[in-house]
């Protein structure tokens, strides 16, 4: 096991979660970039239950999963009483690129996101796995301009109509109304939802439904989309939580994303569409037109990066902009 | 969460009703096959599902066949791997039944342990037992079983085989049985799924003389269609290792 500890060198911290510390290391043998992310042992339930469910969850299905917008699994190892999970090392992620504001999103960007993610998600769905926390934290990039979607402490496999799940998941403000209302038996619309909640997001630079309670998540959802009626989306009021909430007349989509073009207002309306047997999957929503008209997705080495990876990745540039005044304004000559 | 495991009240029910078969006393055998039987006694007793015993039984098979028998309880492996299975296949069981369970069936008639030493000792050692046997396991715990395979192979032979063969033999039931039981022996590691899944199926017709219309056993075998490289001889052999289980007893 000692093997492990020469194998990985590590560079850097990168961060901490609840269950995990996640260092930035090399893989000496093939001198590659990694983040090994090692889950923490020292919390008294983890102690008392052994190996972590999420960490479990995690191995079990990367392992078996391997598509360019999925994050990769290199390596699992345990060293004393930890476990530490290897993955492909990502250098942003997207809710870094929508809060930055020096960033400058144009439509070639939105679409090639939203591309990358919904053909990483329709893989996970085809072979039959919610992630069930689709979010822009969770939706990795990068240097090359690749996204890929991590963090799959809360996938599920679904499909089995015996199988009761739970519905507190998905972080609220990318979670759909039927899970707000109490759903347990549930499919890809979960994951749709949150991605249409991402696209507004992408397109407002700012969270499209930031409720502060699973009540004002619903009234804020009914507030942009109107309230859902039994004609709108049958077997709503049967939900094991339905509330009755007023009934508001709902905002045109055209006049909450004024930007945004006819082919992308109906993508957004399908993912957000509020009956699940109704809203668009990755299948169906890859074959809209907003995916073949004009512009194209803008490919990976052209998308944006936040300043200061741009600024380590690449030295020449550095020395480049090192010489100017005002290194500032930078940023969004290098979207072109 | 299943609720907790009252084994006080099953151990009046047993006594209530009393058993055909004699309750094997598992601290007089130190072998794998008891090893998995008792994973199989355990799983049945903590109400899970039977896939979920079959990982569990998997998982075991893949420990010893690194690791000594000898230097390791075989017990502690066999709950363990319960318990790992348990979480790996959305089946939890809560590690106090799995020790309570466990407990008891190696020491019939003990009571439910208190919270002392005892216990905790108990659960640090499954707790160690499992890292030790994810990482045998090299983290591997996503395995494919013949289950699906021989369910699907079964519906496929329901248009085949005579409506009277199909309604009076308990075809799928004795094909069931021999793939559970193919589970005591680590033979399950070794052969395809989908092989062992047509050898289950196989056996079953052979016990209840069954044969599939406008085929024979060598040359246009019923289950060439489903798996296109399995050998007769394979067949046989897989066969012969499922009813090597019914002779160690």
């Amino acid at each position: 096991m000692e093997e492990y500890l020469r194998k990985y060198e590590k560079i850097d911290f990168l961060g901490e979660g609840q269950f995990a510390t996640v260092y930035k290391a090399r893989d000496v043998d093939t001198d590659t970039v990694v983040a090994v992310k090692k889950i923490k042992v020292g919390t008294a339930a983890d102690a008392k239950d052994g190996i972590n469910r999420t960490a479990l969850r995690e191995i079990k299905l990367l392992q078996e999963l391997h598509h360019e917008n999925i994050i990769g699994l290199i390596d699992v190892f345990g060293y004393k009483s930890n476990i530490s999970l290897v993955f492909d090392f990502m250098d942003t992620d997207l809710e870094v690129i929508v809060k930055d504001t020096s960033i400058v999103l144009v439509p070639g960007h939105i679409k090639a996101y939203i591309l990358m993610t919904l053909q990483g998600l329709e893989y996970l769905h085809m072979n039959w796995i919610l992630h069930r926390d689709l979010k822009p934290n969770n939706l990795l990039i990068n240097s090359q301009g690749i996204l890929k979607i991590g963090d799959f402490g809360l996938a599920k496999v679904y499909g089995s109509p015996s199988r009761i799940n739970t519905h507190q998941v998905v972080t609220r403000w990318y979670r759909c109304p039927e899970l707000l209302f109490g759903a347990k038996l549930y499919g890809v619309g979960v994951d749709m939802w949150a991605i249409g909640c991402i696209l507004a997001e992408l397109l407002l630079r700012v969270p499209f439904l930031p409720g502060d309670s699973d009540l004002d998540q619903l009234s804020r959802i009914f507030q942009a989309l109107g309230t859902p009626t039994e004609q709108t989306w049958p077997g709503v009021t049967s939900l094991k939580e339905y509330i009755q909430y007023k009934p508001f007349p709902g905002t045109p989509l055209n006049h909450i994303f004024t930007a945004a073009g006819d082919d992308l207002l109906d993508l957004i309306a399908g993912l957000l569409a509020y009956d699940p047997s109704k809203r668009v999957t990755c299948t169906q929503a890859l074959k809209m037109p907003y995916f073949s008209n004009k512009p194209a997705p803008t490919p990976g080495p052209s998308l944006p990066l936040p300043y200061a990876i741009q600024n380590n990745q690449k030295p020449s540039l550095k020395r480049k902009l090192g010489d100017l005044p005002d290194g500032a304004t930078q940023p969004k000559r290098l979207l072109f | 969460m299943k609720g907790i495991i009252d084994v006080l009240q099953l151990q009046i029910e047993r006594e209530r009703v009393k058993p055909i078969v004699q309750p094997i006393d598992y601290t007089q055998h130190n072998s794998t096959f008891y090893g998995a039987r008792y994973i199989f006694e355990c799983g049945y007793k903590l109400n899970m599902q039977p896939l979920t015993i079959a990982t569990a039984a998997t998982i075991f098979h893949r420990f010893f066949k690194k690791a000594e028998l000898s230097s390791y309880d075989v017990y502690l492996i066999a709950a363990t791997s319960l318990y790992i299975a348990g979480k790996t296949k959305d089946d939890a069981v809560k590690i106090r039944d799995v020790i309570n369970v466990a407990n008891n069936t190696l020491h019939r008639g003990s009571p439910p342990l208190d919270l002392n030493d005892e216990y905790w000792s108990m659960r640090d050692a499954i707790v160690q037992a499992e890292l030790l046997l994810m990482r045998m396991v090299r983290f591997e715990v996503t395995h494919v079983h013949p289950h699906k395979y021989l369910l699907h192979f079964y519906k496929s032979l329901q248009g085949w085989l005579s409506p009277s063969d199909w309604r009076e033999t308990p075809l799928i039931e004795a094909a069931y049985a021999f793939l559970q039981d193919f589970h005591h022996s680590s033979v399950v590691l070794y052969h395809k799924p989908q092989h062992i899944a047509v050898a289950c199926l196989n056996l079953a017709m052979q016990v209840y003389g069954i044969q599939v219309p406008c085929t024979d056993e060598t040359e246009r075998t019923w289950y060439s269609v489903f798996v296109n490289d399995l050998l007769n001889e394979t067949l046989w052999e897989i066969m012969e290792s499922i009813m090597d289980v019914y002779s160690k007893k």
